[in-house]
């Protein structure tokens, strides 16, 4: 690649970023201004648009001087442990589906895709009843258990795990290797941007869970980030200011973290090369 | 007998995610069929709920808006997602940073992503401020019933489109470079290269994204809920925000069940032609 | 504060998990536990709770929050299926009707007396009744005012408006004129709702014009949407967006910056936006009495929160406690105005809370003055049956929102309002 192309690529790259950026940058100029500047500056376009002319920390420390902090804690916590079981069961599952013939293999495959094509709206009300006959509201337990089979993520391993060479395999079990061996040994190691992918895809339903968390865990302490950005918000007044400064928060993490995990896309993947 | 052994090893590795899908999802699913079928004040099984949702003008309306928004979506969303992932697939300093700035809006909760998009989009906001500086009119944007749609599928589009091109890119760089250069060896120019390896080499991937978008455009409600409510007239009703209002405005639960399972029924119907589109594919 | 690596964070997790499950199902010595599932943000019901728990130190309140756009669904989901983890909850007066129609809110005709003697305005008690009999204890009410922006109307040479009796005020026609004329002032808009598109403001309009409730016939489940009174109000309407008076897509919630930043001439809202309107500097602002229709009388929209006690209740009679004391008792229903700038409807909290220096906030002083005359004589409920759900949405769509733009009445072959059939689906 030449250094023009090179340029130009970047360029339009940088170019994309930013104009991805400027909704969120907005939230975050609106989280560090007085309240009543927030929609002071929208027409016509002025530096006021797109620069916090009356700087302020105000909202960000009442912020996480309140109950917020939990809020935070509370969704990494579930999110975490939902992404560590979930990726397990559902990579041993698509391993299963992909790898392993079995008589009966497409019905479960059926079965595993009709399950995320449900709106989760549509059964959250049965599924609370059964989770509150369990005595599971208000646990972490219950938070978690509806993130972590999740049919998408099946899905993608599965059609990872379809694309790696059926000589690998068959020569490591000629080797006397089990299945298990298999999955642990040749399966895991090669896929690891598809399961950076299922971890998105975990992290993303459980990130972003509202109704769920509010039927199940609405006692304050267990309280998530995205329940707790709603109750800035009353029937009669919306305190955009912390909001948005929750907002700034709930983005930051997830970007911290994508952006190491971009880092390890490529690295990851320049370590498997060419498959062959 | 190995037949035997697999099977069972086969359930070992099944075992929790089947179970998980199965109590967590397809129960309260078929608890939800089984109301559907129940007429208010009923207590006999009959299909008056799907007779009356399939007379009601409001819901006809609201599968067509759906279906047309899926078929607009759907193309636009992939495709910008391809080429998106084919810009950032290579090593740009500070990758990683762009990649998840395009990735970014995903994580956000939608309430805030939807407000701050009704913002923008209000007569006084800034992308009319940004047309006036340009010298052209103002738009209504999301109160026009020809430009609400459009303006949803901007917001939903900017939510999802960098999530979908971290699959691609991920299916991009899974192909091995040594297909390229034997292409290149026989003078291939970029496109052929595209054409002919990048692709057919996307399929899986691609039928992923293929699946998975549409499902979550079947689903999309948040900003619709939040900034149109369905309108205006119902050209923004999709089919998540008709099930809503009906089960929590309306009240009307037994009809919004029945609106449901037709829901579910569609996006099968749908999935299943994409995976036969997606397996032929690979046959040329 | 350090965010734990992975390998911890799992640890903990399990740790967490475990937690909570070893706590389960221990009783506390003694308590009864009471769970408190409403809208309002923790320290609105923080006084009243406090001071119920230290008259009863067996009983502990607990407060969940539920975002206001989520409690009917939390509602329909929890109460509706038989939960009882839930004891008392805060009901939307105008759900009464859907929810007691429903079961959800059980009936307390036996504390009618009770309630009665507490509650005195007739209004106010047919808030929280459906089919004549009481279903949940009464516990705020709202009204609405009208603010106008000094500076802008002396620019654009309007006398402000100082009426010298509730009777002696604007009507809605007068108020079209003077922001069209704010306008040619330069104000930026001559009038805003504060809850645009939303039935609660603007079901007052329609009974000021004498429309009625929507709804007519047996059991109120007709539509009657097409009389002179709706159409005088559609084409009202109509006026105020088809001469830009009013901006079109500013959502509810955003409505208060644009009187805040001097764009709005009028505003049309409730006293809980004074304490916003207080603290923005530069804004010189009034207050007086809302509109109404000429040849018809003056609304305003009222009603607010009520509580009920969960039919399925774990803890039934202490549920019963706290709700009276919040409710009937002077003293409860004084506290849970504390930290709210809604009145009370017991009467006696009432006085107290208009008394001069007990008001919540000190800008509400002196609009006392408007605010006691239109919660007690001119408040309007909203229309009574449980189809006022759809006619909400059924006027929405038809009148705010029909084909050819808003107040634009559709032919009478194709009325506007919940079809029949929607209605006839409540049995």
């Amino acid at each position: 690649m030449t250094n023009k192309a090179g340029f130009i690529r970047t360029s339009i790259t940088v170019l994309c970023a930013i104009l991805f950026i400027l909704p969120l940058w907005w939230v975050t100029v609106s989280a560090l201004r007085p309240e009543n500047d927030i929609f002071r500056y929208l027409s016509p376009l002025s530096w006021g648009t797109l620069l916090p002319l009356n700087f302020t920390l105000e909202h960000v420390v009442e912020l996480w001087s309140g109950p917020f902090r939990q809020a935070i804690m509370n969704s990494i916590i579930v999110t975490s442990v939902t992404i560590v079981f979930g990726l397990a069961i559902c990579s041993m599952a698509a391993f299963a589906l992909a790898v392993i013939e079995f008589r009966g293999r497409t019905l479960v495959f059926i079965v595993m895709v009709v399950s995320f094509l449900i709106p989760f709206d549509a059964i959250a009300v049965p599924l609370y009843q059964t989770l509150r006959n369990m005595n599971l509201q208000n646990t972490y337990v219950g938070l978690v258990l509806p993130g972590i089979g999740n049919g998408l993520a099946v899905f993608l391993l599965r059609q990872f795990f379809l694309g790696i060479p059926k000589e690998l395999r068959e020569a490591a079990m000629i080797d006397g290797m089990g299945w298990f061996g298999v999955f642990w040994r040749i399966y895991l190691p090669l896929s690891v941007p598809a399961l950076i992918s299922a971890s998105l895809i975990l992290f993303v339903f459980q990130w972003q869970a509202y109704l769920w968390p509010l039927l199940i865990a609405p006692a304050p302490e267990y309280k998530g980030a995205a329940v707790a950005i709603a109750q800035f918000s009353s029937q009669y007044d919306v305190n955009y200011s912390l909001i948005f400064a929750a907002a700034l928060f709930i983005s930051l993490i997830p970007m911290v973290i994508l952006t190491v995990f971009q880092q390890g896309f490529s690295a990851s993947v320049a370590s498997t090369g060419s498959k062959e | 007998m190995m037949q035997r052994n697999k099977l069972l090893v086969a359930m070992a590795f099944l075992a929790p995610a089947v179970i998980a899908v199965i109590m967590l999802r397809l129960w309260p699913a078929v608890s939800a069929v089984h109301e559907s079928l129940i007429a208010p004040g009923a207590t006999s099984y009959s299909l008056e709920n799907y007779e009356y949702i399939f007379t009601d003008p409001v819901f006809l309306q609201s599968l067509r808006v759906t279906l047309i928004f899926i078929v607009v979506v759907a193309p636009l969303q992939i495709a910008i997602a391809v080429a998106l992932a084919l810009l950032v697939n290579a090593a740009i300093p500070f990758i990683g940073l762009w990649r998840a700035i395009i990735l970014l809006p995903v994580a956000i909760p939608q309430s805030v992503s939807a407000v701050v998009w009704g913002v923008a989009f209000r007569p006084d906001g800034p992308v009319n401020a940004l047309l006036v500086a340009a010298g052209l009119d103002p738009q209504r944007f999301l109160t026009s019933p020809d430009q609400a749609m459009g303006s949803i599928i901007v917001i939903v589009s900017w939510i999802g489109v960098g999530y979908w091109m971290t699959f691609i890119l991920a299916g991009l760089q899974d192909i091995p470079k040594s297909l390229y250069e034997a292409v290149r060896i026989d003078g291939a120019n970029r496109f052929q290269q595209f054409w002919y390896v990048t692709l057919p080499q996307l399929r899986r991937p691609l039928t992923f994204v293929l699946v998975a978008n549409t499902v979550a455009n079947f689903l999309v409600f948040a900003p619709v809920q939040i900034l149109t409510s369905g309108g205006p007239q119902g050209s923004t009703n999709l089919i998540m925000n008709e099930i809503y209002t009906r089960a929590f405005v309306s009240g009307d639960r037994s009809s919004a069940l029945a609106a449901t399972v037709v829901l579910v029924a569609a996006v099968l119907a749908v999935v299943l032609v994409q995976f036969r589109m997606m397996r032929s594919a690979e046959d040329k | 504060m350090t965010f734990p690596k992975l390998g911890q964070g799992v640890s903990l997790a399990v740790l967490a998990m475990t937690l909570p499950l070893l706590g389960a199902g221990q009783v506390v010595a003694q308590q009864t536990v009471v769970n408190f599932l409403a809208e309002a943000a923790d320290f609105v019901y923080a006084p009243v709770i406090e001071a119920f728990e230290a008259a009863n130190p067996d009983i502990d309140v607990r407060y969940q929050q539920v975002p206001f756009e989520d409690l009917n669904a939390a509602i329909e989901s929890r109460v509706g299926q038989g939960d009882s983890s839930i004891d008392v909850f805060a009901v939307d007066t105008p759900r009464v009707p859907a929810f007691a129609s429903r079961g959800y809110l059980p009936d307390e005709e036996a504390n009618r007396e009770r309630i009665v003697a507490a509650v005195p305005n007739p209004v106010d008690q047919e808030q929280v009744s459906w089919q004549g009999k009481i279903h949940s204890f009464p516990m705020w009410t709202s009204t609405q005012l009208l603010f106008y922006n000094r500076d802008l109307l002396a620019k654009a040479g309007i006398a402000e408006p100082t009426p010298s009796s509730p009777d002696d005020r604007l009507t809605w026609e007068e108020l079209l004129d003077l922001a069209k004329k704010a306008q040619e002032g330069g104000a930026e808009w001559g009038f805003t709702f504060q809850q645009v598109d939303r039935y609660y403001q603007l079901q007052a309009l329609f009974e000021s014009a004498g429309a009625g409730p929507g709804l007519t016939g047996e059991g109120l489940l007709t539509p009657d949407l097409t009389n002179e009174g709706w159409v005088k109000v559609a084409t009202w309407y109509r006026d105020l967006y088809e001469a830009g008076i009013s901006p079109r897509g500013v959502s509810p919630n955003q409505t208060n910056d644009l009187f805040i930043n001097g764009q709005a001439a009028f505003f049309y809202g409730g006293p809980w936006t004074f304490g916003r309107f207080e603290e923005a500097e530069g804004l010189n602002y009034g207050v007086t009495y809302v509109p109404y229709f000429e040849g018809g009388k003056p609304v305003t929209p009222t009603g607010s929160w009520a509580l009920s006690v969960n039919p399925h209740a774990a803890n039934a009679e202490a549920a019963y406690k706290f709700v009276e004391f919040a409710t009937l008792t002077a003293e409860g229903a004084y506290k849970t105005t504390e930290s709210n700038p809604l009145p009370p409807v017991n009467a006696e909290a009432y006085e107290k809370w208009r008394a001069p220096g007990a008001a919540p906030a000190p800008q509400v002083g002196p609009a006392l003055g408007l605010i006691t005359p239109e919660v007690q004589d001119t408040a309007g409920g909203r229309p009574p049956p449980p189809g006022d759900v759809g006619l909400g949405t059924g006027v929405k769509r038809g009148v705010f929102d029909p084909p050819d733009g808003p107040g634009r009445q559709a032919a009478p072959a194709a009325a506007p309002g919940p079809p029949a059939s929607q209605l006839a689906r409540i049995r």
